[in-house]
């Protein structure tokens, strides 16, 4: 739910409440002290009769106007006086109309006398009636404001907010974009302004600090490299060596070999991050997976694994480098985890381009196998190899997914 | 043949004066751009190993200094692969070839062999090695006369083995050389061995000498008995 509706529907319960709470006890106190004043009314038109009859012993007139009624009854009957609401027929023809009744007595030559006073009610009634609308409108009024106030005002409000929250959304890291600061006077988005730049920046520092660090790691570590290289090549002309050291001079051959390359590969994901391979040329990719499959055959004939190639013309824009060790990837890896007598069939069409391979008759888990220096313990491989091809696919704006059935393992490059 | 290190680190540049000496070579080194500039001009030479990232200069002025100075000397760029790429340009700027750092110093020999043997006869030449000959533009190989068949791979590695002859070479470099990117793959040598094995047997059964040997386990050695 949103922050604003939720507020918005607290405020309106809680006002709604209270005015309904003000609105009915205000009903209630005016209605309390517009009878009180009739009351109060009666009893002055019953001093009036008492005072009338002890002066002239006899009683005045019973009168019936439009809102007073007086009358009159002789009856013995004992009775207590008491105030109570009533109806009784107007005279001028409204026909019956609530009004207030006091009934008292009055000692007429010793004989008691019944009273009846009536009040019309009807302007009170009016008057309660008037408030009562009056407090509905401000009711309807307030709650139409808050409403609307709620609508558009926070809207306007929030909008700093929003705007933060959805360039964080399209927030990359290896873009140089700053993040836009919507003008805001609210002293909450003024601070969230700040940490959200100040946090982007310390992010893009860390970042590129460590990108920068891999980079110069990488390359430092090129002469070295290449100084044991050509120190062993010499190391071996040097005399003869027993069997064992030569299994030993092996290992180290070896072991550089794989260092020579990881170390290639990751000098060659720093390239790709850092947007320096800029040429591109118009390839086929059907004649370069028709000289792949050429170039590996000999290693597919030795694990007889068979190949089948589905193949239509497609022409892509790359790197020729790039597009050379995105097929090498692909291809190692569905020779490398494929089986004795295996099977890679490759297809590629206008749409995509996908290579399957038997193997382990389970799928492999696709969040880790793109990670770099992901690899199963079987694997001989640096782990790197489909790391690199989802880096090239993604400089490219191609898309490299992954997924099992029936018993292959598929990669798709999606064009 | 007579050739130019250009290359500033110190052990590198031993390695690559020990390996080439001797067969007939001649090796001359410089550390920094100057020294090189004024070799150049001062010698001939039939290779010119240039690393790209020298003290005092890029390496690339001294490609334009040759062109400019009409010289034809053949060039081997080795460098590391981040200033090798966007540099790729070199080989139309003249150079002739280029070796990523680290190589193996049996492969910078067949490099260089390569190119002076292009630069001095045109491309048209044989290697000739006591029986064997290699016509290295019709790819055609004979032992004393009689014609031999080889696979593609055979006819790499005979070749291979030619230009790095009495030299120990191991079975990575020779992996490298004959598989390239796909040795990621194989990390295994028996393909390497069937190779070797085939072209010994095919060489020894064309009436060769049995020049093959192999050394140590580690790798092998193709030079006289």
């Amino acid at each position: 739910m949103k922050l604003s509706r939720r507020y918005s529907r607290v405020n309106f319960i809680t006002s709604l409440i209270i005015l309904l709470i003000t609105g009915i006890a205000y009903y209630l106190l005016i209605h309390f002290i517009l009878t009180e004043q009739l009351d109060r009314d009666l009893a002055i038109e019953e001093e009036e009769i008492r005072a009338y009859t002890k002066q002239y012993k006899s009683l005045p007139a019973e009168a019936n106007f439009k809102d007073q009624i007086v009358r009159y009854h002789f009856e013995p009957l004992a009775f207590t006086r008491m105030f109570s609401d009533t109806v009784y027929n107007n005279l001028k023809g409204h026909g019956e109309e609530p009004g207030r009744r006091l009934i008292t007595s009055v000692v007429l030559s010793g004989k008691l006398v019944r009273v009846e006073i009536i009040k019309s009610k009807v302007e009170s009634e009016d008057l309660v009636r008037i408030i009562f609308y009056i407090t509905l409108g401000i009711i309807i009024l307030l709650l139409s404001s808050l409403t609307l106030i709620n609508r558009f005002i926070l809207n306007r409000l929030w909008k700093p907010f929003h705007v933060i929250l959805s360039q964080l959304r399209v927030f990359n890291i290896s873009d140089g974009r700053e993040i836009y600061q919507e003008d805001t006077r609210i002293d909450e988005f003024v601070e969230l302004n700040t940490a959200v730049t100040a946090l982007t920046r310390r992010i893009r520092k860390d970042y590129v600090d460590l990108k920068s660090f891999m980079d110069t790691a990488s390359h430092e570590m090129m002469t070295p490299l290449a100084v044991i290289h050509s120190k062993l090549d010499i190391l071996l002309q040097t005399g003869t060596f027993t069997q064992n050291q030569g299994e030993l001079l092996e290992d180290i051959f070896n072991g550089m070999s794989r260092l020579s390359r990881l170390n290639q590969s990751l000098l060659l994901l720093a390239k790709i991050e850092n947007n320096l391979i800029q040429d591109k040329h118009a390839i086929s990719l059907k004649k370069l997976v028709m000289q792949k499959s050429r170039q590996f055959q000999e290693i597919l004939e030795a694990e007889e694994i068979s190949v089948t190639l589905n193949l239509d013309e497609k022409e892509v824009f790359m790197s020729k480098y790039l597009a050379d060790i995105l097929l090498n990837n692909l291809f190692s890896n569905a020779i490398r985890h494929n089986i004795k007598k295996g099977v890679v069939i490759i297809d590629l069409n206008s749409q995509f381009l996908s290579i399957s391979n038997t193997g382990r008759t389970e799928p492999l888990n696709e969040d880790k196998i793109f990670h770099r220096f992901n690899k199963d313990n079987s694997s001989e491989g640096m782990g790197l190899g489909l790391a690199i091809s989802k880096e090239i696919c993604h400089y490219y704006a191609y898309r490299l997914t992954y997924q099992y059935q029936s018993g292959q393992h598929r990669f798709n490059v999606f064009f | 043949m007579k050739i130019l290190i250009i290359e500033d680190e110190p052990s590198l540049r031993e390695s690559i004066i020990t390996y080439f000496t001797g067969e007939g070579n001649i090796c001359e080194a410089v550390a920094n751009h100057s020294a090189a500039i004024e070799k150049i001009h001062l010698y001939d030479y039939d290779c010119i190993l240039l690393d790209l990232n020298l003290p005092g200069g890029d390496g690339m002025t001294i490609l334009s200094e040759l062109k400019r100075i009409n010289k034809k000397d053949g060039v081997l760029i080795i460098s590391a692969r981040n200033s090798l790429d966007d540099k790729l340009a070199g080989l139309n700027v003249g150079a002739d070839d280029y070796l990523v750092k680290p190589f193996h110093l049996s492969e910078l020999q067949a490099r260089v062999t390569a190119i002076v043997r292009r630069k001095n006869f045109d491309g048209n030449n044989f290697i000739v090695f006591n029986e064997i000959k290699v016509n290295t533009v019709s790819k055609n190989v004979t032992i004393n006369g009689r014609v031999l068949t080889l696979t593609r791979k055979e006819y790499e590695l005979l070749i291979y083995f030619l230009a790095n002859k009495g030299k120990v070479i191991s079975k990575t470099a020779i992996a490298e050389h004959l598989w390239g990117d796909e040795m990621d793959l194989i990390d295994r040598h028996d393909f390497i061995y069937t190779h070797i094995k085939n072209l010994r047997r095919k060489l020894i059964e064309s009436g060769s000498l049995d020049y093959i040997k192999s050394m140590y386990g580690v790798g092998y050695k193709f030079g006289d008995l």
